[in-house]
Parts: structure tokens; C-alpha cells; sequence
């Protein structure tokens, strides 16, 4: 049946979707959990994963390179920020550390204006995963198979880290409760400075494995900054759990709606932000005390 | 026993798995001093924010002259006539002492007004200072809240709280955070205005309470386990061990 | 609580001259702004930019009612600056309405979108606020790029260049800048007179208490949610106003100006002016247009320069350059 493996395509594609979307909106997620700061440029520092990506790539030849450094150095990137920028603002109101980001969002794709032009720039599939495989049911690019691979695998590793060393504890601590960690005697500032970091990280990494899927320009982060709250507004902010199922919702319901009704694919996320809202305003993992 | 101002019925609240209050039965009399005391955890706090709608209860029924209220909307608890004054200190720190008040009473006369002028409601600014001469802040009216004194603080937000003519004053723990001459201010305070009002205080200072209440309630790990007045809770043998047994300032 | 507090108490025991001064500020304050307004086109080096100035300058004052006042930061008000924009133009180009028809339906149009978008975002709390209201707007955003056959889509809208006004018998030359500029400023006057009017009401009080602190005011017997409702909607209003008046004035609506990017730059002016004045939005949108005007002089890349200032504002100077100087004034 040729519509049984066009659904199945398009929930794929969802996947893959999903798959990106999880990583920005885990980083997200992550660092509001533990330090209270929603990050505004986390869109931004998506596109700039995109662009450090490529250019890694572009240095080395090797895609592979560029999908390894690239995280690590706007990871790193990330704690900078946090260290110079953000530490200042602890004590003051919630809303400062959402300003700065939003103005230092706003510097940075004009900063890669600078460097990379305003224009669009194709990011080539690696060879090796270029291409089609069949997987019984249908014909799907090796390409997403990857990305959901890749990611997979790192949500098993963040579990692992989470759930297994010591780190994982204190940030689990930390996100249920942040008064504990004073009282468990921890170097908080330290925490704050590796948790932004990670999250900043997990953002640059969707940067650069979106970077094949989409058009690497400028603007890009701006639709994943907006993408990235709808998942977490659904997921309930702060929930890990949460931000993948969200993710993964979201991702499927603008494929199969770009399958159904095309001009309503971008709409349909922001009405299920809508209905969420609506039914249970903290998210479906959220907990009702912090919506 | 005259008519009850207020009443509960088996009230009890749960966080998750852990019970904060186990079903507590009791009514409160008009015009009487009540001091609720208890250990940490005791499930105090829950109590009051209950009875003054913070908190939804998970059993029970909560009765205002007869009136069941347990499901209200916490802001319509002020119109009711229950006002109360928080733990840690909770006021409009930007705003002057004046405004502080003055806004507090406009919320029974003015709250959705976009039109008229505010300074043309004249007989708030009276009541105001009338609250503020009560507490004894008169002089500060002017200032702006957040740079008065911890002290004066705790009397500003009591005076937010009278401005409203509340008949039930919930008070959670005002004399926190206060050195020994605050205090003694506050109890002055306090026991000036007793004489008209039904005042529910939640302290910790064993001290004043005995002075000034009409009868005290003990929780102790979300139980109530005394009640009584401040002689009979005194030598009340069970009230004794969880209080000796947790630590000896309170007594 | 030692040097602040003290300097801070001879403030407040100083004798009441210094407050007159300020209470005279505030009961002159819409005349003052109309004056300022009326000669902002002699000092500034463009009728165009004093026009920007007018109609930026009237939106952040709308989003101050709502930041400033109300203490709710939203990243959404571009939904209701376009709306206001896009309804005039559509109205015009689409359906041949009289220039004030158009307007009002603007304005209106604008304040019920903002309605609807209250009643989702306010139901949640604290910084999930600021992320709704944004995705909300983005909505907006991306259901104007789908709907091209009535805004436009990516073009933007066109098509609906205001000539002449007519009113009463009247006739004025719009296409004359110096004219526009003073029809357009007849508007932002009234709503200056009427934002100052909520200010100055009942209601204007509340919505401060619920910025000071919000427990507390429920606790007083406001109705917190509902409050914040009416704010976040007087608020779409006057930014709705400021959208058609933009739309009669460039006669297009580039889509843009719905975009998230939108609502940043208005957060921008209201902060750099000093949220919670009166005068702040207004220096605000000066500041910014202006160094936008003169950092494109010598490069195109304006906003990273626009971006740094506003970064470091965030970090030393929070309360905006009238903020400032208003507490400056007031520790003298």
C-alpha cells in the first residue's frame, strides 16, 4: 500500500524531527531546571552548533570532526557565557538573565552575519550517510536513521551520567529542589557553570545535525528558539521525560500535518501549545507548583 | 459557647505521600486570642495556609460563619473578612508605607477602576493612616517600604492586613525575626488588638503566647494533640515530652 | 542595609520640595510629552526618524504598561503591533475603508488578539510567561506567512497608500511628512493621555501591586489573573494603535514586524529608556533609533553594536537611562 508507506515515511521524518528538537529542548530544559534561567539565545546557539559544524567540517574535510568539536567548543563557548555574562545576575529578578540572553541572541547571528555572510549556505551530507535504505516497510534517508541514532544514544548516556555518577546526582537533586544542594554542601557554582555548559552543548549538537536537514543561515535558530519552548511549554519545564516525549509529539505532528495539510505544518505545533495550555497549563510532566 | 466564627471539619492536606495535616476538627470563638504552636514540621504553616485559602485542602470542610468555603478563591477570602500577615515578610516593598495600605483597602471599593483618579478615593487615604497610626508607622507613612526596619516592617504588613477590617486576623509567626524590644512592641500591638478581633496566631515563642492567648492549639507531626487554655496546655504532659524532647527554648 | 539605607533615609525625612518637584512631573507629564513630541522633528536630523521615534516610542509606552507596571515580561507584543498594522492595511486595501474605520478596526482587532493571547499565557506563571507569549506570537507570525492571499505573505502587505484625509469636510495632505507626522502625533497624544489616566485610576495602583508582589496582592482580595487579563489588553491596544498608525505611515506592513525579533526590540527601547516611567519608553525608542541611524552610518551590521549596548544596560544599568537618572536625582 502506497499511503501505509507515505504515513510511515512522514512519522519517520517525525522522528528525526523530534530527535532534533529533543536535544535543543533537553539543553533548555536542563539549565532552567538548575540554575532558573530561560535561555533566549539557546535558538541562536543552535545555529551557531550549525555554522561551527560546517566549519570544522570544511577545516578537517570531515564531517565527523566537525559533529564532534563543534558541541564541545560551543559547549565550552556556553560556560563562558555563564561564567562572564550570567553569574552577575543571580540574586536579581528572573526576568535579567532572560534579557541578556534575548540581547546576546541578537548578537550572535549578527556576529555570524558578519563572518559567514547572510546567506543561506548548503551543508552537503556526509557520503557515507548519504543515500536511502530499506527497511522493509519503505525507503528511508540513511541521514535521519543517523540523526536518531546519534541521539539515542546520547539521551543513554545522559541518562547513564544522570542517573550513575555523582554529577547526574546533584543535578537531579538540584532540579527538584535547589535549596538542597546548599545543604548538601556542594560548590553550586561550579554545577551552574557545567550544567549551562552541557545544555549549551546538547543545542550546538542539534545545530550541527540539523545542519544537513535544513538550509544553515543566520536566522535559522530563531524558528528553533520557538520550536524549543512550544516542546517544553508541552513537556512541562524542567521535566527531562517531558521534553522527549514533547520532542518527539511535536516533531510527528508537523510531519504528518506537512502531509495532510502542508501550509498548516508550522501552525499545528503552536495549537497543540494552545490545547496544553489550555488542559494543564504546567505541561503534561510538569509539576503544577512551578508552571 | 457563642456561634463559631470559624469552623473545620476534619481538614487534612497531603503533599504527594507525605501528610503535611491529618484530619483536624476544631472551631474557632469571635473575639478570642488563639495560638497555634507545634515543632518544626508540626504542620502549622499548611494549617494557616489553608484556613486563609492558599492551599485547597485534599479532606475536610472549612466553614466561615457558616459558610462553606473550603473551595474558594484564595482573593475572595479578604472580602469574607479573613485577612492575614505570612511568615517571612510580605509586602509591596517599592511602594510607600502610605500605598502600601492604601492599596490593600482599595480592594474593597475600586479594583477594576481605570477611569477615575486615584487620589480622588480620599477615604482610603484616611483609612490608611488610620491603620498606620494603629501600628504605630504614622510618621513613616511617606517612606518607601522596602528601607523601613524588620520590625516595621512586620507592623506595615499588619496594618495591610487591618485595613481590610478583617473579623478573622491570621497572623504567622509576626514577631519572626525580632529582637526582644521588636517583640515587646509587637506584643503591645497585639494585644491592643485583641480586644475587638478574632486573632489565629501561629509562634514560636512560648513566652508571649501564654500572656496573650485565650487558648492554644499544639500540632505535633500533623496531629493535633492539645487544646486548651495556656494553664492546662502547660501542664499538659504530652505537650511537655514533644516540646522537652525537641528542644528546650520553646518552653 | 548600611551607606544605602541611611542615604536613602535622609531622602526620605528631606522636606517635601524635592517630592513636589516629582509630583509636578507626574501631573505634567502628558502636556510635557506632547510638547517634547511636537518638537522632536526641529532636533532631530530626519522627519523620518522622528516619525520612527513617534510610533516606537508609542509602542513601548504600551508594552511599559504591561513590563513596567504590571511586571509581566512578554515577548509577544509584535503579535499585537502587527495586528493593529496588518488589520488597517487589509482593511483599506481589501475592503476600500475610510482611513478611521481602518483605524479602529485596527485597535480593536489588536486588543481582541491580545485578549485571547492573555487568557492562554496568563493562565501560566513566572518565566513561562515570557516563553508563551513568544510562541503564541510566532503563531501569529507563521499564520500570517500561510494566509498570503489576504497579508501578503512574505511580501508583506501593500496596496493601500492613504493619500488624503478626510474627516468632517476636512481634507489633509498626508503624503506631506511634516503633516503626517502631526496627524499621526494627534493619536499618540490621546493614547498617551489615556495610558497616563490608567496610571494615575484605581486599576493602576493594582496592577503595581501585583508587580511589588503578587502573593500579596492576592491576599488583599485582588484577583490577581483577571487584573493581569485587563492590563495585557489596554496593553495590546495601545500597541495595536501604534501598528496602524505605522501602517498608514509606510503604507505597507512588512511581515517582519510581527516576527519574535519585533517584540525583542520593543523589550530593547522599553528597558534602554527605563521600564516602569512614563518618559523612559519614549527616550527608550529614541536611543535605540538613534543608534541605529548613526551605526549605520559606517556599517550595516547595527545590531550587534544595538545588542551589546543592550547587554550591558541588562548588566549595569537595569533600571534604563531615565530609570537612572531619575534615581540619580532622587540620591542627590
Amino acid at each position: 500500500m502506497m499511503d501505509a508507506e507515505l504515513i510511515a515515511m512522514q512519522l519517520f521524518s517525525g522522528i528525526a524531527l523530534g530527535a532534533i528538537l529533543i536535544m535543543v529542548a533537553l539543553g533548555l530544559s536542563i539549565i532552567f531546571g538548575m540554575l532558573g534561567v530561560v535561555n533566549f539565545a539557546h535558538g541562536a546557539l543552535f545555529m551557531v552548533g550549525a555554522y561551527a559544524g560546517l566549519w570544522v567540517a570544511s577545516l578537517t574535510g570531515s564531517f565527523w570532526w566537525g559533529l564532534l568539536v563543534a558541541p564541545l567548543a560551543v559547549g565550552i563557548f556556553g560556560m563562558a557565557i555563564e561564567y562572564l555574562l550570567i553569574r552577575p545576575l543571580y540574586g536579581r529578578s528572573v526576568d535579567d538573565p532572560l534579557l541578556l540572553t534575548f540581547g546576546l541572541g541578537y548578537v550572535l547571528v549578527e556576529a555570524v552575519r558578519i563572518v559567514f555572510g547572510s546567506d543561506g549556505i548548503p551543508f552537503q551530507t556526509p557520503p557515507q550517510l548519504a543515500g536511502v535504505a530499506d527497511l522493509g516497510i519503505g525507503f528511508f534517508p540513511i541521514y535521519r536513521l543517523f540523526v536518531i541514532a546519534v541521539v539515542a544514544l546520547l539521551l543513554l548516556l545522559l541518562w547513564l551520567v544522570l542517573e550513575k555518577t555523582k554529577f547526574g546526582l546533584i543535578v537531579r537533586a538540584g532540579a527538584q529542589d535547589p535549596q538542597i544542594m546548599r545543604v548538601l554542601g556542594v560548590d553550586i557554582s561550579r554545577v551552574w557553570l557545567l550544567v549551562f555548559g552541557l545544555g549549551v552543548g546538547l543545542t550546538a549538537l542539534g545545530g550541527v545535525l540539523a545542519a544537513p536537514m535544513r538550509n544553515v543561515n543566520p536566522e535559522m535558530g530563531s524558528l528553533v528558539l520557538a520550536e524549543a519552548f512550544v516542546v517544553t511549554v508541552i513537556g512541562g519545564m524542567g521535566s527531562l521525560v517531558g521534553a522527549i516525549v514533547a520532542g518527539l509529539l511535536v516533531g510527528v505532528a508537523i510531519s504528518m500535518t506537512a502531509l495532510f495539510a502542508p501550509e498548516m505544518a508550522t501552525i499545528v505545533m503552536f495549537a497543540l501549545m494552545a490545547l496544553v495550555l489550555l488542559v494543564r497549563p504546567q505541561g503534561l510532566f510538569g509539576k503544577p507548583g512551578r508552571a | 459557647m457563642s456561634a463559631p466564627l470559624l469552623a473545620v471539619e476534619n481538614i487534612g492536606r497531603r503533599f504527594g505521600g507525605f501528610v503535611a495535616l491529618e484530619s483536624v476538627t476544631t472551631a474557632f470563638e469571635p473575639n478570642k486570642v488563639t495560638a497555634i504552636i507545634g515543632p518544626n514540621g508540626a504542620g502549622k504553616s499548611t494549617f494557616f495556609n489553608l484556613l486563609s485559602g492558599v492551599l485547597a485542602p485534599s479532606t475536610g470542610v472549612i466553614r466561615f460563619k457558616g459558610r462553606d468555603i473550603t473551595r474558594m478563591a484564595q482573593h475572595r477570602f479578604a472580602h469574607l473578612g479573613i485577612a492575614r500577615s505570612y511568615q517571612i515578610t510580605n509586602i509591596f516593598p517599592d511602594l510607600s508605607v502610605h500605598e502600601n495600605v492604601r492599596v490593600a483597602a482599595q480592594a474593597f471599593h475600586a479594583r477594576y477602576d481605570i477611569w477615575r483618579a486615584r487620589a480622588a478615593l480620599t477615604e482610603l487615604d484616611e483609612r490608611a493612616d488610620a491603620a498606620l497610626a494603629v501600628v504605630g508607622l504614622a510618621s513613616r507613612r511617606a517612606d518607601t517600604a522596602k528601607f523601613l526596619a524588620h520590625g516595621q516592617q512586620r507592623a506595615l504588613e499588619i496594618a495591610i492586613a487591618l485595613v481590610a477590617e478583617p473579623e478573622l486576623l491570621l497572623l504567622d509567626e509576626p514577631t519572626a525575626g525580632m529582637g526582644p524590644e521588636e517583640t515587646k512592641g509587637m506584643v503591645a500591638l497585639l494585644e491592643k488588638l485583641a480586644r475587638e478581633r478574632t486573632i489565629l496566631l501561629v509562634e514560636h515563642k512560648m513566652k508571649m503566647i501564654l500572656g496573650l492567648s485565650d487558648r492554644i492549639l499544639v500540632l505535633h507531626h500533623g496531629r493535633l494533640i492539645a487544646d486548651g487554655s495556656p494553664q492546662h496546655i502547660q501542664a499538659d504532659p504530652e505537650v511537655r515530652r514533644v516540646y522537652l524532647g525537641q528542644n528546650d527554648g520553646y518552653a | 542595609m548600611t551607606a544605602s539605607t541611611s542615604s536613602v533615609a535622609a531622602v526620605a525625612t528631606r522636606p517635601t520640595n524635592r517630592r513636589g518637584w516629582r509630583a509636578r512631573l507626574i501631573l505634567w507629564r502628558v502636556p510635557l510629552s506632547i510638547l517634547a513630541l511636537c518638537l522632536l522633528p526641529w532636533v532631530l536630523p530626519s522627519m523620518a526618524l522622528a516619525t520612527n521615534v513617534l510610533i516606537y516610542g508609542l509602542l513601548a509606552v504600551g508594552y511599559n504598561l504591561l513590563f513596567g507596571y504590571t511586571g509581566l515580561l512578554s515577548f509577544g507584543h509584535a503579535a499585537f503591533f502587527g495586528a493593529g498594522a496588518y488589520v488597517t492595511g487589509i482593511a483599506i486595501a481589501q475592503f476600500g475603508a475610510s482611513w478611521y474605520a481602518a483605524l479602529a478596526l485596527g485597535v480593536v482587532a489588536g486588543g481582541l488578539l491580545a485578549f485571547v493571547i492573555g487568557i492562554l499565557s496568563i493562565r501560566t506563571r513566572g518565566i513561562y510567561f515570557s516563553m508563551v507569549t513568544l510562541a503564541l506570537s510566532q503563531l501569529v507570525y507563521y499564520t500570517a506567512l500561510q494566509a498570503a492571499s489576504w497579508t501578503g505573505g512574505e511580501n508583506g502587505l501593500r496596496g493601500f497608500t492613504v493619500g488624503q484625509l478626510d474627516l468632517f469636510g476636512w481634507t489633509v495632505d498626508f503624503l506631506d511628512p511634516v503633516t503626517k507626522y502631526y496627524v499621526l502625533m494627534v493619536f499618540a497624544a490621546a493614547a498617551l493621555w489615556f495610558v497616563s489616566r490608567i496610571l494615575n485610576s484605581p486599576f493602576g495602583a493594582v496592577i503595581e501591586a501585583i508587580r511589588e508582589n503578587e502573593t500579596r496582592a492576592r491576599a488583599c482580595g485582588y484577583h490577581v489573573e483577571r487584573s493581569k487579563l485587563i492590563a495585557f489588553t489596554l496593553s495590546g491596544l495601545i500597541c495595536a494603535l501604534a501598528g496602524t498608525l505605522l501602517a498608514l505611515h509606510l503604507a505597507i506592513v512588512p511581515l517582519d514586524i510581527l516576527h519574535y525579533q519585533t517584540s525583542g526590540m520593543i523589550v530593547m527601547m522599553t528597558l534602554l529608556g527605563g521600564a516602569g516611567s512614563f518618559f523612559g519608553p519614549f527616550v527608550g525608542a529614541l536611543a535605540f533609533l538613534l543608534m541605529e541611524d548613526v551605526v549605520s552610518l559606517w556599517t550595516s551590521h547595527w545590531q550587534i553594536v544595538v545588542g551589546t549596548v543592550f547587554i550591558l544596560f541588562v548588566l549595569f544599568l537595569p533600571k534604563g537611562i531615565w530609570g537612572t537618572a531619575l534615581a540619580w536625582e532622587a540620591r542627590r
